[in-house]
């Protein structure tokens, strides 16, 4: 009895799971690929079967728009996309898209991709929420986060900019002999200061300092 | 000592009131209706519903991004100004002034500043219901307090190291 709890244990975990996005946008006029893929536990089988089925917006009936299933790709050649749908995907690498073509407002709705990887068969469908537009509106917050953006990353160049000039001025000051500069020590603690890489080296005999450049 | 504890406790309290005032949802109030730059929420039916902002003529949503982003950076500037402050305390030499904090903070003062302006400029103006809550209050005290903050930041000076 162990060995056949484990069985159905096995079985149970392997459920096929299916990708599709969870909303897409596009212009009317335009083209759009729907992408479907799953995950499975199972080597992809030679009879894997997709299929595409679409839900207008404020209808409860769903219509079958696509189907692959032995090898072949059948579109739908009597629905609302007659002539319109092209299979794009690549059943070997599991991946069921199918492309859109010249949207329209009508084909606003649910569209929902049923993977089937034999014997592996038991999973749920995905479902990806078409909606077209006239014109693209722009996600709530992407203008506020742009000024947010912009203005902190003018910030940042400010500060990048103020530490390159100090960088630049000093190395042109010390391009200059050192020792020919009256008050040296003053100098080197000078440059100290401001924070550059300079080792004040003493001179043996004399209380003043030569700089280097670390 | 006490004085630097004093100022830090300051600017807390501005930083603090910065984030209320851009969170809380209370920047305009009605008795069914509380309104602030994100959303409003609304009192249908004896429950509170989130719903978005309207868009229309009375309210603009250029000027609304411009109210959301330069509150938010006013949040940003004195936290950074907050972090600058304990940098500068330990590497700043003795007799100077805080002055890259203070920039900072005023920058957050100046923010907030546009931020709640713009509001009572272009919004909420041919209403007769309602009155500003107190997210949009804190938002100007927190203005003062900024700006307090950042013209003690200016004057003072590094004591000991």
């Amino acid at each position: 009895s162990l060995t056949i709890n484990a069985h159905v244990m096995a079985q149970q975990c392997q459920a096929i799971v299916i990708y599709t996005g969870w909303e897409r946008h596009a212009l009317v006029g335009s083209d759009i690929r729907l992408s479907c893929s799953f995950f499975s536990w199972r080597w992809t089988s030679e009879e894997v079967t997709f299929s595409w089925t679409y839900r207008p917006d404020g209808s409860r009936d769903s219509i079958s728009i696509f189907h692959y299933t032995g090898g072949e790709a059948y579109l739908d050649n009597k629905g609302p996309f007659k002539d319109r749908l092209e299979f794009v995907g690549n059943p070997g690498r599991r991946d069921g898209s199918i492309l859109i073509k010249n949207l329209d407002f009508n084909d606003n709705g649910t569209f929902t991709c049923d993977a089937k990887n034999p014997p592996d068969i038991v999973g749920r469908p995905s479902s990806v929420r078409l909606l077209v537009f006239e014109k693209v509106p722009i996600q709530a917050g992407v203008i506020t986060g742009a000024i947010i953006g912009v203005v902190l990353g003018l910030l940042v160049l400010v500060v990048v900019i103020y530490y390159l000039m100090r960088f630049l001025v000093a190395r042109r000051v010390f391009s200059l002999n050192v020792r020919s500069v009256s008050g040296p020590a003053a100098l080197c603690r000078w440059a100290f200061r401001q924070g550059l890489e300079l080792r004040p080296e003493p001179i043996p005999g004399t209380d003043t300092c030569v700089a280097k450049l670390a | 000592m006490l004085f630097l504890i004093g100022i830090f406790i300051l600017h807390i309290s501005a930083i603090v009131l910065l984030l209320v005032a851009t969170i809380d949802n209370a920047w305009w109030v009605t008795d069914t209706m509380r309104t602030d730059v994100w959303g409003r929420w609304l009192k249908i039916n004896g429950v509170w519903n989130l719903t978005d902002l309207p868009t229309g003529t009375d309210y603009p949503q250029d000027y609304l991004h411009a109210v959301q982003a330069t509150a938010v950076l006013a949040c940003i500037f004195s936290f950074i100004a907050a972090f600058v402050f304990l940098a500068q305390l330990f590497t700043l030499p003795k007799g100077q002034r805080f002055t890259i904090t203070g920039a900072f903070q005023l920058l957050a003062c100046v923010f907030i500043m546009i931020a709640a302006s713009i509001y009572t400029n272009r919004f909420h103006v041919k209403e007769s219901q309602g009155s500003y809550g107190h997210s949009y209050i804190l938002a100007w005290i927190a203005f003062g307090l900024s700006f307090v903050s950042s013209i003690t930041y200016f004057v003072l000076r590094k004591k000991s190291a």
